[in-house]
C-alpha cells in the first residue's frame, strides 16, 4: 500500500534506549534507524530481550529515546513535553496489547468508547460501526468477562481505532489467543492494514510475522534485517 | 467521567461501603453534635423567654443550679423565707413577683416523682402560655389542684374529678386541666401556695421567687439590690442562658473536636482506599495513557471518585443524622441534666451544608495523593504490567 510520494509515517534515525537496571547499565536499542511509509504492515521480531517491545514503545510516544531522532506522523518527538506527546499518542497511534487491557467494569461499547473520554468526542455512532467492523456489533453490551480472548482482543482494537488513528501499534497481539482467534485478529490487522492503516507489530509468532508485508528483526538492541516479503 | 468514576468505585462494593461508612459516620457525629449544639441553645432561648421571668430570687447554694431546678420543676433542699417575697414586692422595680414552693413526691411503684408547686395568682402574668383546657380554671379553694396535661393524661382525670394523694393523704378537687404546652409544666401539680407549705411542712417558707421588672434595662442594678436580702441570692436569666450555653459549648467544642478526629481518620480511610486504588489499577490506568489520557485526565478520574465516595459518605451522614435526630435526642436528654423542653437537635442547611463540605474537604485533601501518583504514571508501566 505504500506509495514512494509519500514521506514516511514514521522515520527513526540512530534511534538508541539505554537505561540503568540497579548497577547494571542496559542498552535496549543501539543506534537503530528505519522508516516506515504510511500503509506498510511491518512485524517486528526477534528473541526475548531484543529490544522489539522497546522500539514500540518508542514508536507509540510511550518512551522516549535517550539518544537519535523519531518522526512519528511528521512530528519530531524530540523535546515535546508530556501534554504534547499525549496529543500525539492520542490523534496519531492507536495501542493493541497482549493482555487486552480492557476495564472489566465497562461493557464492550464502552470500552471502544473509553479513549473519548480523554479526546472529548462523541464518537458513539462511530464505536458501533467500528464493533460490526471487528463483528462484535451483538456482543456491545457485554462485559469482557463474559468475552472470548479473541473477541476481547478484537474489542481492544475496536478501541485503538476510536480515535482514527493513522497508526496501529501491536505488542503481541495474538500472544493470549488461540490459534483460531490468532487467525482472525491478525486477519482483522489485514484488513485494517488493506484500508490504508499503517500496522506495526511485535510478535514471537511465525504466522503473524508472514501476514507482515515487511519483517524487521532485532537481536541484541540493533537492527539486524529489514526484509520486505 | 463522572458515570465512569462511580463504575470504578463499585468495582469492590464492600471497600467502598466500608469507606464510605467510616466519613458517614464522622459526619453523622458532627452534624448530630452541632445540630445539638444549636437546637439546645435555641430552646433553651425559648424556653428562657417564655418564662417571662427575668430574674429569680433563689435559697444560697449554687444560684444557677438552683434556678435551673425550679425552671425544670424540679425540688430544692434549701428554701426561702417568706420574707424574702415581700422584700421583692418592696422594690419600686419590680412589675410582678411570684412565689414557688416546689416539692418532689417519689412514685417508685409507677416508676416516676410527681412535681407538686405551690404557687398563687401572682403567678399568672409570668406563664402567659397558660390556657386552661375546657371550661376549668383557676383554683376554687384551698383543696383545688390544677394538673398539667400530660399528668392529667397519666392519672386519666379531668377537671371536676377528685385526686387522692396517698403520700400527703390529701383529697383535691381538680379546679383545672392546662393545655399542652411543650413545657416542663406539663408534668405538674399546681396547688395553692398555702397548702403546698402545709402538705409538705414548709409554713412559711418558698422555694424561689420568680420576678419580671418593669424596665428589663434596670436588671443589673435590682439584682444588686435583692443580693442584699438576707438567705437569698439572686440570678438572672441572660447569666443563666450565658453559663448553660458556656457549659454546653465547651463539651461540644470537645466532643466536635473528637468528631474532627473521626473525620481525620475517616480521610486517612479513604487516602489508603484511594492508594490501593491506584495500586490495583495501575495496569488499567497505563492503558488509559497509551489511550490518550493526559496526567490531568487520570488526576481528575481519581480526584472525582475522591470526591463521589466522600460525597456520598457524607450525604449518607447527614441521611442518617436527620433519619436518627429522635433517637439522638432522646440519649442526649438522658445524657444531659436539666435540658430544655424544645427540640434539641436542630439540624438546620447550614449545618447540613458545613458538615458535608467538611466530609468533602476531607476527601478531597485525602484524594490528592493518590490521584497525583496515578497522574504521574508513566505510560510504559501499561507496557510492562501487560508483559507480566
Amino acid at each position: 500500500m505504500a506509495t514512494t510520494t509519500e514521506k514516511p509515517i514514521i522515520e527513526a534515525q540512530n534511534l538508541s534506549r539505554e537505561y540503568a537496571r540497579g548497577p547494571e547499565h542496559v542498552n535496549a536499542l543501539s543506534n537503530v534507524s528505519f522508516h516506515v511509509m504510511p500503509g506498510e504492515m511491518t512485524a517486528i521480531v526477534g528473541p526475548s530481550g531484543a529490544g522489539k517491545s522497546t522500539l514500540l514503545h518508542l514508536i507509540g510516544c510511550m518512551d522516549l529515546p535517550t539518544s537519535g531522532s523519531l518522526h512519528i506522523d511528521g512530528v519530531d518527538t524530540a523535546g515535546l513535553k508530556d501534554r504534547q506527546l499525549t496529543r500525539l499518542r492520542r490523534d496519531s497511534v492507536g495501542f493493541v496489547f497482549q493482555q487486552f487491557g480492557l476495564i472489566p467494569t465497562l461493557n464492550v461499547l464502552e470500552n471502544v468508547l473509553m479513549p473519548t473520554l480523554f479526546s472529548g468526542r462523541q464518537e458513539a455512532a462511530r464505536a458501533l460501526q467500528l464493533l460490526e467492523q471487528v463483528g462484535l456489533a451483538h456482543r456491545a453490551k457485554h462485559r469482557p468477562h463474559e468475552l472470548s480472548g479473541g473477541e476481547m482482543q478484537r474489542t481492544a482494537i475496536a478501541r485503538a481505532l476510536i480515535n482514527s488513528p493513522r497508526i496501529l501499534l501491536a505488542d503481541e497481539p495474538t500472544g493470549n489467543l488461540d490459534s483460531a482467534s490468532g487467525a482472525e485478529v491478525l486477519q482483522l490487522f489485514k484488513s485494517l492494514n488493506s484500508k490504508g492503516l499503517t500496522v506495526v507489530l511485535v510478535t514471537h509468532n511465525e504466522s503473524a510475522a508472514a501476514t507482515a508485508s515487511r519483517r524487521m528483526t532485532i537481536a541484541d538492541g540493533q537492527l539486524v534485517a529489514d526484509i520486505r516479503q | 467521567m463522572i458515570r465512569f468514576a462511580i463504575k470504578n468505585l463499585c468495582r469492590r462494593p464492600i471497600r467502598t461501603a466500608l469507606t464510605a461508612g467510616g466519613v458517614a459516620a464522622a459526619v453523622c457525629v458532627l452534624a448530630s453534635l452541632l445540630a445539638f449544639g444549636e437546637g439546645y441553645r435555641k430552646s433553651l432561648d425559648i424556653e428562657l423567654k417564655r418564662m417571662g421571668i427575668q430574674m429569680m430570687l433563689v435559697p444560697p447554694g449554687c444560684p444557677y443550679d438552683a434556678a435551673a431546678r425550679v425552671l425544670k420543676g424540679k425540688a430544692l433542699d434549701v428554701s426561702l423565707p417568706e420574707s424574702a417575697l415581700a422584700a421583692v414586692r418592696l422594690d419600686s422595680a419590680v412589675a410582678q413577683a411570684a412565689p414557688l414552693l416546689m416539692a418532689a413526691i417519689p412514685r417508685p411503684s409507677e416508676g416516676r416523682t410527681d412535681m407538686w408547686v405551690g404557687i398563687d395568682e401572682t403567678l399568672l402574668p409570668l406563664k402567659p402560655w397558660w390556657k386552661f383546657a375546657g371550661k376549668s380554671g383557676w383554683f376554687t379553694n384551698p383543696s383545688s389542684v390544677i394538673m398539667g396535661n400530660e399528668a392529667a393524661v397519666t392519672e386519666m382525670r379531668r377537671a371536676g374529678d377528685s385526686l387522692y394523694s396517698p403520700e400527703t393523704k390529701r383529697e383535691f378537687h381538680i379546679s383545672g386541666i392546662l393545655e399542652r404546652s411543650g413545657t416542663s409544666d406539663d408534668s405538674m401539680f399546681f396547688v395553692p401556695i398555702q397548702t403546698a407549705q402545709e402538705m409538705f411542712h414548709q409554713e412559711g417558707r418558698i422555694t424561689a421567687v420568680g420576678i419580671r421588672l418593669k424596665d428589663p434595662s434596670q436588671a443589673a442594678t435590682a439584682a444588686v439590690r435583692f443580693q442584699q436580702i438576707p438567705g437569698a441570692q439572686v440570678v438572672t436569666m441572660g447569666e443563666m442562658m450565658g453559663t448553660f450555653t458556656t457549659l454546653v459549648d465547651s463539651v461540644r467544642t470537645l466532643m466536635v473536636g473528637i468528631a474532627g478526629l473521626a473525620l481525620v481518620v475517616s480521610g486517612l480511610t479513604v487516602f489508603n482506599t484511594m492508594l490501593a486504588m491506584v495500586m490495583e489499577r495501575t495496569r488499567e490506568l497505563g492503558v488509559m495513557r497509551a489511550a490518550g489520557a493526559g496526567r490531568g485526565h487520570l488526576l481528575k478520574l481519581l480526584f472525582t471518585e475522591s470526591l463521589l465516595l466522600t460525597g456520598f459518605g457524607s450525604g449518607l451522614g447527614l441521611l442518617i443524622a436527620v433519619l436518627f435526630s429522635s433517637t439522638a435526642e432522646h440519649f442526649a436528654r438522658m445524657a444531659v441534666p436539666l435540658a430544655p423542653d424544645g427540640r434539641l437537635m436542630d439540624l438546620s442547611p447550614a449545618i447540613a451544608l458545613q458538615c458535608a463540605g467538611a466530609g468533602i474537604l476531607v476527601g478531597a485533601v485525602a484524594g490528592i495523593y493518590p490521584a497525583c501518583r496515578a497522574a504521574a504514571l508513566q505510560p510504559i508501566a501499561a507496557m510492562r504490567e501487560s508483559a507480566q
